[in-house]
């Protein structure tokens, strides 16, 4: 399948499930089900609340489908932003993560410690546009844009984990959002 | 573009990012349904930010694992029901200010307490319908003092009032913290309420003309929501 068919794929799925026809999350999981499933392993760190996500993330793109606008943006970046929510109210519930042991959760954490190198921060393969911008930004907006997107760490986590200022760390992001849309544009 | 322009474009590149707290989150989410020309923004950023997610490393779907989200699905209540933007019911532009007011609000919190002109709230609420809509927030600044901004447009029957409540606990049950008859940003005064806490439950139902009757709430609930702390 082309990219291109992938998109049609896509779009037809959610308006499948808007129809109320389940052959939709099949379409979805079929072209994107092992890569969504990578982007919420890669934040959460554990295969059952990855799982977990994406099941409950299916059911979203289920319910919000009549909400799905094609005008506004692709299919799979509607959907994959759906996921990463998901992903993010796991990690950030605190009564959700209480029930893992100690030792759990100490993995989960350094799991994600490790998820945006800090050095070879290049995780996208090939060339493309936004590697191009996010190698012009400075070291500091990089990385933490990375850490919020790529990791799922709030702003408060990683003023912890840079030992930096929370106000610091607020204008790093705007400046570099910024200045990464600026190029992207 | 309103001056609010910049501040609800910047957070929305930050909801896109998936930095923005619960609140927030819901907020800007209903600012974004209500704004085509912010919708397109968020879409047209994730679409340039999604090479990211491509990067993730693939894992392999348990065995049966679609079939099993495909039995869960619940059935569609509203098959294909687009939202059209020129509704008689669809808000007017100064609510989605109010809205896009009370998102900045929250947004701004601690670290820039010091620019604002007013002290911080205690404990912010957003109120939401049995639908999830947000309808209403809540400023509680803990010195019998509350503040309250409705984000969607409602109808209030000349004959009827609306109440706002709170929780403080459950031995001194719902607590009227004043009685509006519009929707109109008020400023509500009470007194000896003890300092909310956070998860501490807001409401605001609509009672008979003057407040309710019992002194408890009666009427139906307008919305309702718990607490978040701003301390």
């Amino acid at each position: 399948m082309t990219e291109q068919d992938k998109a049609t794929a896509l779009r037809k799925a959610l308006l499948d499930c808007a129809a109320g026809d389940n052959s939709g999350v099949t379409t979805i999981l079929q072209c994107e089900g092992p890569q969504l499933l990578g982007v919420a392993y890669r934040i959460l760190g554990r295969h059952d609340l990855a799982e977990e996500a994406l099941q409950d993330a299916m059911l979203l793109v289920w319910r919000k489908a009549v909400q799905f606008d094609a005008a506004h943006g692709s299919a799979r970046g509607w959907i994959y932003a759906i996921l990463r929510n998901r992903c993010l109210n796991i990690l950030r519930d605190g009564k959700r993560l209480s029930i893992l042991s100690p030792a759990d959760l100490a993995i989960l954490q350094e799991h994600r410690q490790t998820v945006v190198p800090t050095e070879n921060w290049e995780l996208l393969a090939g060339p493309s546009r936004l590697r191009d911008c996010l190698k012009g930004l400075d070291d500091s907006s990089r990385q933490i844009i990375l850490l919020a997107h790529v990791a799922g760490f709030s702003q408060s986590e990683i003023a912890t984990r840079q030992d930096m200022p929370l106000g610091t760390i607020k204008s790093l992001i705007r400046r570099g959002l910024h200045a990464l849309k600026e190029c992207l544009t | 573009m309103t001056p609010l322009s910049d501040e609800i474009v910047a957070l929305s590149d930050e909801y896109v990012l998936g930095l923005l707290g619960g609140t927030e989150t819901l907020l800007i989410e209903e600012v974004i349904t209500r704004d085509a020309e912010l919708a397109r923004r968020v879409g047209k950023l994730r679409d340039q930010m999604l090479p990211l997610d491509q990067s993730a490393q693939p894992q392999s779907l348990p065995a049966g694992f679609t079939e099993q989200i495909r039995k869960a699905l619940p059935a569609q209540d509203h098959p294909v029901k687009p939202i059209p933007a020129n509704l008689s019911t669809a808000p007017t532009r100064w609510r989605l200010g109010v809205l896009a007011a009370s998102v900045i609000g929250l947004a701004i919190g601690i670290g820039a307490a010091s620019l604002r002109p007013f002290p911080e709230p205690s404990v912010v609420a957003v109120l939401l319908d049995a639908q999830g809509v947000p309808q209403a927030v809540i400023d509680d600044y803990g010195n019998d003092t509350a503040f309250v901004r409705f984000v969607s447009d409602i109808k209030v029957p000349t004959d009827r009032t609306l109440q706002v409540w709170t929780l403080p606990s459950q031995e001194m049950g719902a607590t009227s913290l004043g009685t509006l008859d519009d929707t109109a940003a008020t400023r509500l005064r009470f007194t000896d309420l003890p300092t909310p806490n956070a998860q501490q439950l807001y409401e605001v139902t609509m009672e008979p003309l003057g407040g309710s009757p019992t002194g408890r709430p009666t009427g139906p609930i307008v919305g309702k929501g718990l607490a978040a702390s701003q301390i």
